[in-house]
Parts: C-alpha cells; structure tokens; sequence
C-alpha cells in the first residue's frame, strides 16, 4: 500500500476555508472537504474519479472529538429549550461529510468514521489497509480532521499505484 | 473464511436485559415505545421512544454488556487481558456539555471501559453512525479470519438522549403515530431506542482449545457505499447490494441459501424503499424465499448500536429455529416486495442468515452468521 496524493488544510496561501453547501456553522466538515478535494485533485483532476477506480475508494475519516462545534451547539439549544436547525441534522455525524465526498467524486468503496484510539494517521492507515487486503476496497483517502485553537485536516490517498 | 465464532454475546434494550428477552420481544412482536420521562420533550414533534427504565450510564451500559459477553464466553481472566475491544458509539456522552469536553472523545470512553474490563487494549473506536457496530463486527471477523487477532470484543451503545432526538425530530425523521412500520404502506419514520449489546468473536481454533464453545460462526461480512448522497441512501439499493454480494461471497453461499434476512428496515419511506430495492437486486430470483423482517420495529433504531443488537437477535432466532415478526405491519406497498414474516414467527429452514445495516454517508453493511 503506497501514498498515492497527499494535501493538507491549510497549506501555505490558504486564507479562507471554503464552504460546504447544506453544512453551516462548523469548520469541521469544511476542514474535511478541504484537504480530501485537494488531495484528490492532486491524483485526479477535477471530479469524478474513473467509475471503476472509485466503485473501490473508501472513504475513511479520523477525528477525535468530531464535530464538537455542532455538537455544543445542538446541547446549548437543548438545554435553552431553543428549536434546533434541521440543517444540524444533516451534520450530525461525520459520515455525512463522507457521503457527501463519496458522491462528488464518485467514491463507492466503504464509509468509515473512526476516532482514533492512538496516532490518527496510524489508526486511519490501519484500516484502509485492512479494508484494502480484506477485498472490500483497492484505495482509500483517509482524511483527518480536529477542531481547536488552529483549525487543520490533512487527507492520504493509499492503494496501490504510481505515487503522484 | 470460516473461521470465526461467536463464542459470548450480552445485550439489553428496551424489550428488557438479557439475550433472551431481545428474543422473545422481537419473536412476539411486542413494541417498547412509550412516552420518553428521560428528558424534556414538550417542544418536539414526537415524544415516544423504546427506552430501558432502569438504564444506567451509557459508560455503566458498556461495562456491563462487556462484562456478561466475557462471562458467557467464560474467558478467563488471562483470556481477556490479550483481548482487543472494538467499540461502537456516537461520542463521549460528556463532551458537549462539560469544561473542556473536547478532551473526552469516544477512545476515551474505550480506554475506561478496557480497564474496567480488564481487556487488553482499545483496538479501534467506529463513529460511523448506524453501520458504527456492524462495521466493527466486519473488520474483527477480517482479523481474525487472517489470524491477526484470535479475539475481539465488539461492544456498541446508545441510550437514548436530548440532543440525537432533537436532531432527529427537527430532521422529520421520527414516526409521527407512535409506531414503526418497516416496509409497511403508512410508514412515516422511526422511533429511537436503547440498546447496549457486547460480542465476544474468537478464532474457532482458540474456542477450541480453552474449551469453549461457539454460538454461531460469522461466515461473511461486507462494506459498499452509495457515492450518492450526504444523508439520504441510494434509491436503486445499489451501495448495499455490492456490500450483500460481498458479505455473500465470503460465505460462500448462495442467496438461496439463506434461512433469515434481518433488514435494515427503518420504517422510512424513502429508505425502506431503497432497502428493497437493494435486496432484490442482491439476492435476484431468491428474495422471493427468503424471510424478511426489521426489528426496529420492536426495539427502535438504536444508531450506533443498531448492528450489534440486531446481530445479536439474528444469532438468538438462529439458535432457537425462530424468526421475528416484521411488526406495526399495516398493509404491502408495492415498493417493497419482500417476503416478510408477518402475523407470527416463523420456523427457519437453512443455517445461514444475514443482517444489513445503513447509515448516513451512504454505508452499507452485511454480516452473514450459520449455525455453528
């Protein structure tokens, strides 16, 4: 299993964080689309990816506290007895910024989220690899993402290839 | 790839604690919604769920559901100390509301509960919504089977709380007459639900030789996505009929083969739909045959859990030769011809059954478990 692409959120230049449609608030689903539309532009040009290179793409992605903007957002709401946004909704788990990846760029291998019980990176590869030798998947692009004082993602595109 | 045994399995939820009243809840059909008392739910739309009344901490819920899967499993204590957890939740249950929450993740969480436990380590955390429990269950089965691992405790939760049922209530996605109706016409949603579940899969040869003894072998396991949509799934079903076919192929077996189809079912309109969709383009000519029921309908969607639980009650109607109605059954809609268990369980015929999950994102997942 090779590095195929790799990118990073922000890199040197970057200002201004792009928007997501249908995703409000948060930076957390902006950071992950982000660096994984770079990562693989840097491999594919623009979207989509060749449909029998993506019908076997994972998409996995990495984070320990997840969407924690939303998420104190949603409990502040709650707990105020306010009316939560239906957009939140949407947002409520990291694997819809997974679907919405997998379906600009036509990635139909397995959606994973995971929170990384060691180094992120470490963990993320461990399953790509796995799902890559179990046969459910030929690459992956692993993305992860956390939420603090510097708001950062970076993605890998693993599989097996010509590293770009 | 027949090599992996379930050697323990716990479970609670809303039908009541103990394996055997998850199979008695889902083979009566009976429905656990009622009017939540948990929290606040004046200002929502729906009001019921499938909620266990003397529910402890989600953290407590765990340990104990790790801790009774270990002892039927009778792993000693040096058993356990080489065993990874494989753990399946939304978050930290603290994080949102306490200082300096977003230092309490989910492997926080996993790293509490193995010491509580006495497992050896906190192998890998799912987030992934409602495939978080059945995607766990895959990736030990593919360890296991590959000899990397020769035990694995999957362990998944959720009780049910304020912010997911605000979520889900302001998404429109909750039933609005009090009950689940999977592949049923006047479906409207589904209804939330407890559920606590633990597995303990081992390497056949390693049940064996501690003189163990396997409930049911997971034979075939399966992950596809849709790359279609963020939240909404496929509407050909096509995502979770490559994950099927997967699962399928792994087993070995053919689509006639299977005895029992525990769906996904969650009583949605569009999703229950895409569902069928999905199994007929999977199974083919056999979808005809093969008994079909969702028991969501007794439990509710339990997300992150919802793998676990309906494994662990697929496992259970394999074993007593039983199968769950498919219940708040109203009438067929021609979107979802299956052939559904209606009216009263049914006895199985085969050794083999399979249970689907999907989730946000366009996951899907499919786990087929045989006899032992």
């Amino acid at each position: 299993m090779k590095v195929l692409a790799r990118a990073r959120w922000p890199e040197a230049q970057d200002r201004n964080l792009p928007q997501v449609p249908g995703f409000v608030l948060s930076s957390f689903n902006p950071l992950v689309a982000a660096a994984a539309d770079r990562c693989l532009r840097r491999r594919f040009g623009d979207p989509p990816v060749p449909a029998d290179v993506g019908e076997r793409t994972a998409v996995i992605v990495v984070s320990g506290s997840g969407d924690a903007v939303s998420a104190e957002h949603v409990a502040r709401a709650v707990d105020a007895g306010a009316r939560v946004g239906p957009l939140f909704f949407f947002q409520s788990v990291p694997n819809s910024i997974a679907g919405h990846l997998a379906a600009r760029w036509g990635l139909a291998g397995p959606v994973v989220c995971l929170c990384p019980t060691g180094d992120p990176m470490a963990d993320g590869l461990a399953e790509a690899g796995l799902l890559i030798e179990d046969g459910d998947a030929d690459r992956a692009l692993v993305v992860l993402v956390e939420q603090s004082d510097v708001d950062e993602s970076s993605a890998v595109l693993v599989g097996e290839g010509t590293p770009s | 790839m027949d090599k992996v045994g379930l050697a323990g399995m716990a479970a609670a939820s809303a039908l009541g604690r103990g394996t055997e009243a998850q199979l008695a809840g889902a083979l009566a059909g009976a429905t656990a919604f009622t009017p939540v008392r948990r929290f606040d739910v004046r200002g929502h739309r729906v009001k019921q769920a499938a909620t266990l009344p003397d529910a402890g901490s989600l953290s407590d819920e765990l340990a104990r559901a790790i801790e009774d899967a270990c002892a039927a499993a009778d792993l000693s204590t040096v058993d356990r100390s080489g065993c990874a957890l494989m753990l399946a939740v939304h978050a930290h249950p603290d994080a949102p509301r306490k200082p300096g929450g977003r230092g309490l993740t989910a492997a926080t969480l996993a790293a509490e509960l193995v010491t509580r436990a006495g497992l050896g380590a906190a192998a890998r955390v799912y987030t992934s919504a409602c495939v978080s429990a059945s995607s766990a269950v895959a990736d030990a089965a593919a360890l296991i089977s590959t000899g990397r691992a020769e035990r694995i405790v999957v362990a998944a939760g959720y009780l049910v709380e304020s912010d997911q049922f605000a979520l889900f209530d302001a998404g429109r996605t909750l039933a609005t007459d009090g009950a689940v109706r999977p592949f049923s016409t006047g479906r409207s949603g589904f209804l939330l639900g407890d559920a606590v579940a633990a597995v303990v899969l081992e390497s056949l040869a390693a049940i064996r030789k501690r003189g163990g003894v396997a409930l049911a072998r997971v034979v075939g396991w399966g992950r596809a996505g849709d790359a279609y949509h963020a939240v909404q799934p496929r509407p050909d079903g096509h995502g979770m009929a490559r994950a099927i076919s997967s699962a399928l192929h792994r087993a070995g077996i053919s689509a006639g083969e299977l005895g029992y189809l525990n769906a996904h079912g969650t009583g949605t309109p569009f999703s229950d739909a895409a569902e069928a969709a999905a199994l007929h383009r999977a199974l083919g000519p056999a979808v005809r045959a093969v008994p079909v029921s969702s028991t969501k309908a007794t439990h509710g969607h339990t997300l992150e859990a919802s793998g676990l639980i309906e494994l662990v009650i697929t496992v259970l109607a394999l074993r007593s030769g039983k199968l769950p109605v498919n219940a708040g059954f109203l009438a067929e809609d021609p979107a979802c011809d299956l052939n559904l268990i209606l009216a009263a369980p049914r006895p199985i015929h085969a050794d083999h059954a399979l249970t689907v999950n999907a989730a946000f994102g366009g996951a899907n997942t499919a786990l087929v478990v045989r006899t032992p």
